[in-house]
């Protein structure tokens, strides 16, 4: 709620400058804070206007010489509410106004040296079109802006949280800082008046959700601009001002926090008003010119069949107050916060009276209050006539009375305020004490705070006005924890993976937990879970998979030109029966970047289906784990290109090539690799995977390079189970791998290829002869020979 | 004896000038051999001593292996100078450029993102507190994310909170907070509890620089028997001080959130104008508001079944994504879920 410094000192009187307000109001509670747009004057000081002369180019242009006392300035205005030796602020070259440093400009062939500001310019008015602001004539020239701003008004904006539908008016505002500053408030004075009772309505409430009607009927009104000081208010409230009776119902409103309403009674068709539940399919033409189908769930002021108004939330158009106006209904009233707020969120109308209403801003005792303080304005302001008024009660007041528990205080805070300030804290909130004894306080809740309602309530009031920062620190408790101890929020796999991939130069990427249906289907993939209210595209749907959103951020970083681009992403997915974590890579490009003494640049190679296995490979467990090729269906991959990973004979992830048909799309170069696994069901820990130490040989290893030509239809894991056969009955050969991979027709015939394979023998206990090697590596090609029908390459 | 004492001079003489000749150790070696074996003149001198009188060998013998030990002498130091080339012309020869920019290293430096970094940050320190780590899940329905939670329907709270459905029922939904992982863990267990919940939260929001419809969040929840608000203080100053590493000034402010009371917002003095009051991010207030917390409502206790009398307890929730903005002085939250490597890799 925006509300007005100067304003609020009507309400409670304080010598607190709007700086230690601000401290002040969030210090409860209220987090308050400067509606200006400028609160950096620095550069903006008090001038005297010596001089105006016409802009000899630009009609509506003056050009006005200044001065601070040290200096003149020339400054070209274009506001026609300046006189010459009147006190302005004027912006010097190098302050900030509205956001935009002031700089010499040439307007029309002419130099201005600054700006003479508006309120508004100095973020003092949220309003535009009141001119410069002109200084009180006795401020001395040449002061800093900010010294003299005490003597104009301050605009704060209060965010008043939805528990406290008091405090969204001026009274209840007050009545927190009182709280706080040990002062009670003023009240407007009100004057009841008799009515003359020469016209009435028959006012009948039927609804159960209308709890109280004051109506009060007013002739004799001038319907007119209001006055300034009132529109003043309101603007500052950011509320538009409409005509008198309009403007004082929502003065009042600001005031008091009641909203009140007048209907023009010229439009009834009965003199009949019933407060009711509306009927199904009944309509109203609202005063914003909406229609709206009404149901028995909403509150309605009717007349005959006429829906006057939708209570406590919107008017009719046909009953508002216009310039022909001359009576009016008025109405002061409480409606059940809950139906309000169904129907407004239904209609989607939220009113200044709607928020009031559903916040239970409205206080029992405020009513007729806020009924006489509207009638005196009218009265006052249109010179109206009081003619008839009803006050009708479906419901009796009930008072809160809480039996609030001392010892409780101490035990919830940890800490012991003394009853003298608790009884303090509780007489300025406006709670009265009935009984108090050593154990107990029975408090009397006044009729504005309906939030509190039990003990908890009354301490959390106590905290608050004693001050959160007067609650001192202590020493951490501290606890051993019992459950899920072990637990950590990434488990030890995925940790070691994350270290891994990022020595590798991997970037870890976080995407949102949604997708877009369109780029689900570029992968084939379904959805399981759709939004049924999104407010974009890009939340249509709940990510069955991380690849849509790793492909997009691939193809965003291409756009950006880097040609090496290796991904990971770890989170949730989400398939038809659960949630699961998903570790995703996703790799294309080159591997490495030119380096100066690399001068060949072939040297450059790109991620290719072996090399990204390779590194999958190389980031799983090195136990039970086991890449195999076998006919997965995921219609994303490449069909020949694309592998499952299995951990104790269960498939716990895939990694291929992406079908080329789907990036050829996006017009990429090249292939892009993708691997994702479900890190939940591999079995793997730090802590519980012991490692032991084997010995080792000292002796140096014999080493023996073999090619061999095979068919190409055999698997090379064939030819690895026959190596690591022997590996493991024998007792000499100890490691192998694979150097080079050749085929060629002409040298080694069709459909042959040849594997170059380096093998290392060592012995434990002794330096190893050639002849024991040899007769080992004749072993191991007898057996490719007799097995596979693998021979020795003859070249 | 005359011409030997004669010859041993010319002999040194002779030697002196092979060896300030020779450039290399290799001929060294042959000149040491030539003039200090066996078989050099000199040993010959002293091995034909014996057709001298004794009276006169001992000036001979005396002046031939003074000469042995004065050639010595100059090999020794001529085998040091060539020593000493040696190494010198290897320097000169091999001399490179050590400069930084020629250390260019051609594979790139990866990097985590900081939003992982800033929770496991946050849990390393929790976790050293004696807390457990709980992960609810992301699909919630209305009795977790809100009835629970003191949040009944039509409640204007539910106002701040825009929700995201997924079923025509509005049953089923996405958790707004992850203090909806709360319920199911009292649900669960009994006290003494003291838990956190990292994970993702949704908010049905228009994005901007500060709202992403998908964040973090990392609630904390201590139940037992003397849990009191100067607990909640304390354990929550220690962490701001832990994170940021600095004795950042803290102040509560009372706050409203449903499921605590009395609840607080806590801000941190301005980490960008330290608490000068001139700068947008704190909008010139000299604070930053960091996280939410307060005492758990009676009303949540009693939708679990806790025993309001005997319990009390604390919470807390933290936005992970606006704590490493402050950290980072980062100043758009999409740049989070952009996933530019030049974003990338500053971390």
């Amino acid at each position: 709620m925006k509300i007005s410094y100067n304003f609020l000192k009507k309400f409670i009187d304080f010598n607190i400058n709007p700086d230690k307000l601000v401290a002040l109001m969030s210090s409860i509670g209220l987090e308050a804070t400067f509606m200006s747009i400028n609160n950096n004057y620095t550069n903006i000081v008090t001038a005297e206007i010596v001089n105006i002369s016409k802009h000899p180019n630009a009609d509506r242009l003056s050009l006005c010489k200044l001065s601070d006392g040290l200096k003149d300035y020339s400054i070209i205005c274009g506001a026609n509410n300046i006189k010459i030796g009147q006190i302005v602020p004027l912006a010097k070259i190098g302050a900030i106004v509205n956001k935009m440093k002031v700089k010499p400009i040439v307007i029309r062939g002419i130099l201005s040296e600054g700006m003479i500001c508006s309120k508004y310019e100095l973020g003092l008015d949220v309003n535009k079109s009141h001119g410069i602001l002109i200084l009180d004539a006795s401020t001395k020239i040449g002061l800093d802006f900010s010294n003299v701003i005490d003597n104009n008004d301050f605009l704060l904006n209060i965010e008043i949280p939805s528990n406290r539908g008091d405090c969204l008016n001026y009274i209840g505002l007050a009545r927190e800082i009182g709280a706080k500053l040990h002062k009670s408030i003023k009240y407007p004075n009100i004057k009841m008046i008799k009515p003359k009772h020469n016209m009435s309505l028959n006012i009948c409430i039927q609804s159960k959700l209308c709890y109280r009607y004051i109506g009060t009927v007013l002739s004799g009104i001038k319907i007119s601009r209001s006055p300034e000081w009132l529109i003043e208010i309101l603007n500052k409230s950011d509320i538009r001002s409409i005509n008198n009776i309009v403007d004082i119902t929502n003065y009042v409103m600001l005031e008091t926090g009641q909203p009140l309403h007048a209907f023009d009674i010229n439009s009834f068709k009965s003199s009949n008003i019933i407060i009711r539940n509306a009927i199904a399919n009944e309509t109203i033409l609202t005063i914003e010119n909406k229609q709206h189908v009404l149901d028995a769930n909403d509150i309605v002021l009717s007349s005959n069949k006429d829906i006057l108004s939708i209570a406590g939330i919107i008017g009719g158009k046909d009953s508002s107050v216009t310039e022909k106006t001359s009576s009016i209904l008025l109405e002061s009233a409480m409606f059940d916060a809950i139906s309000i707020r169904k129907t407004s969120k239904k209609f989607n109308i939220t009113s200044q009276a709607s928020y009031r209403f559903e916040r239970n801003g409205t206080d029992w005792n405020m009513i007729d209050f806020a009924s006489w303080r509207a009638i005196n304005l009218i009265i006052q302001i249109t010179g109206a006539k009081i003619e008839s008024q009803v006050d009708i009660k479906r419901k009796k007041f009930r008072q809160t009375k809480i039996l609030l528990n001392l010892k409780k205080i101490d035990s919830v805070l940890g800490y012991h305020i003394n009853k003298h300030d608790i009884l303090q804290i509780l007489k300025y909130l406006g709670i009265k004490i009935l009984l108090t004894n050593s154990v107990t306080i029975t408090c009397i809740i006044p009729s504005w705070r309906s939030d509190i309602t039990e003990n908890i309530d009354l301490i959390e009031e106590i905290a608050r006005i004693h001050g959160y920062d007067n609650i001192p620190y202590a020493m951490i408790k501290r606890k051993p924890n019992h459950i899920n101890a072990n637990k950590s929020f990434l488990p030890d796999i995925v940790k070691d993976m994350r270290i891994t991939l990022k020595c590798l130069g991997f970037h870890e990427v976080l995407n949102s937990s949604f997708a877009e249906i369109a780029d689900l289907n570029k992968f084939h993939l379904d959805y399981f879970y759709k939004i049924i209210n999104p407010i974009s595209k890009e939340n249509e749907v709940l990510r069955p998979s991380l690849l849509p959103s790793m492909y997009n951020n691939l193809l965003s970083n291409i756009s950006h030109g880097i040609d090496s681009i290796s991904l990971f992403e770890y989170g949730k997915t989400f398939n038809k029966y659960s949630e699961n974590k998903k570790f995703a890579i996703i790799m294309y490009g080159k591997i490495w970047n030119e380096w100066w003494k690399w001068n060949d640049l072939n040297i450059l190679p790109k991620y290719d289906f072996y090399f990204c296995g390779g590194i999958i490979k190389h980031i799983l467990p090195l136990k039970d784990i086991d890449i195999v090729k076998n006919n997965i269906h995921k219609s994303y991959y490449h069909p020949d290109q694309v592998v499952s990973i299995f951990h104790h004979n269960k498939v716990v992830g895939h990694f291929g090539t992406l079908d080329p048909s789907i990036t050829q799309h996006d017009h990429i170069q090249g292939d892009i690799f993708y691997c994702e696994i479900n890190t939940d069901l591999i079995e793997y820990s730090t802590k519980t995977q012991i490692l032991r130490y084997k010995q080792y040989s000292k002796f140096p290893f014999v080493k023996r390079d073999i090619s061999i030509v095979a068919n190409k239809s055999l698997k090379f894991f064939e030819i690895e189970n026959v190596i690591n056969d022997i590996i493991q009955t024998g007792n000499i050969l100890k490691q192998y791998s694979i150097f080079s991979v050749y085929s060629n027709n002409k040298l080694l015939g069709n459909n042959k290829i040849s594997y170059s394979i380096r093998l290392l023998y060592q012995n434990k206990n002794r330096t190893l002869t050639n002849k024991e090697v040899d007769e080992d590596v004749h072993n191991l090609l007898q057996k490719l020979d007799n097995n596979l029908g693998i021979k020795l390459r003859q070249s | 004896m005359k011409n030997d004492i004669i010859e041993i001079e010319q002999i040194i003489s002779e030697a002196y000038t092979k060896i300030e000749n020779s450039q290399n150790i290799t001929l060294l070696n042959k000149i040491s051999s030539e003039y200090l074996g066996k078989k050099s003149k000199l040993s010959k001198i002293i091995r034909a001593l014996v057709k001298y009188p004794i009276d006169q060998r001992k000036e001979i013998a005396l002046t031939a292996n003074q000469a042995k030990n004065h050639i010595k002498n100059v090999i020794i130091s001529k085998r040091q100078e060539i020593l000493l080339n040696n190494v010198n012309n290897k320097y000169n020869t091999k001399q490179i450029d050590c400069s930084t920019t020629s250390l260019y290293f051609p594979f790139s430096r990866g990097s985590f993102h900081p939003i992982i970094s800033t929770m496991e940050d946050i849990i390393t320190i929790f976790k050293l507190l004696g807390f457990s780590i709980f992960e609810g899940n992301d699909i919630e329905n209305d009795w977790y994310n809100f009835e629970a939670l003191n949040i009944p329907q039509y409640h204007p709270a539910r106002d701040i909170q825009d929700t995201f459905y997924i079923d025509e029922m509005k049953t089923k939904l996405l958790r707004t907070h992850t203090s909806a992982a709360q319920i199911h863990v009292m649900e669960e267990q009994s006290p003494p509890i003291q838990i956190i919940v990292p994970g993702r939260v949704y908010r049905n929001e228009t994005q901007n620089t500060s709202h992403s419809s998908t964040f973090h969040q990392i609630e904390g929840l201590v139940v037992n028997k003397y849990v009191t608000f100067v607990d909640l203080k304390t354990i929550i100053k220690y962490f701001v001080h832990k994170f940021f590493e600095r004795d950042l000034k803290i102040r509560f402010r009372p706050s409203y959130f449903q499921f605590t009371e009395p609840s607080a917002e806590v801000d941190i003095q301005c980490y960008f104008c330290d608490n000068t009051k001139c700068c947008s991010v704190c909008s010139n207030s000299g604070w930053i508001e960091i996280l939410g917390c307060g005492m758990v409502h009676p009303n949540v206790f009693k939708s679990v079944n806790y025993d309001t009398y005997k319990y009390k307890g604390y919470a807390f929730g933290i936005g992970i994504e606006r704590i490493a903005m402050i950290k980072y002085q980062i100043d758009d939250i999409r740049l989070f879920y952009a996933n530019d490597l030049a974003f990338l890799q500053q971390f």
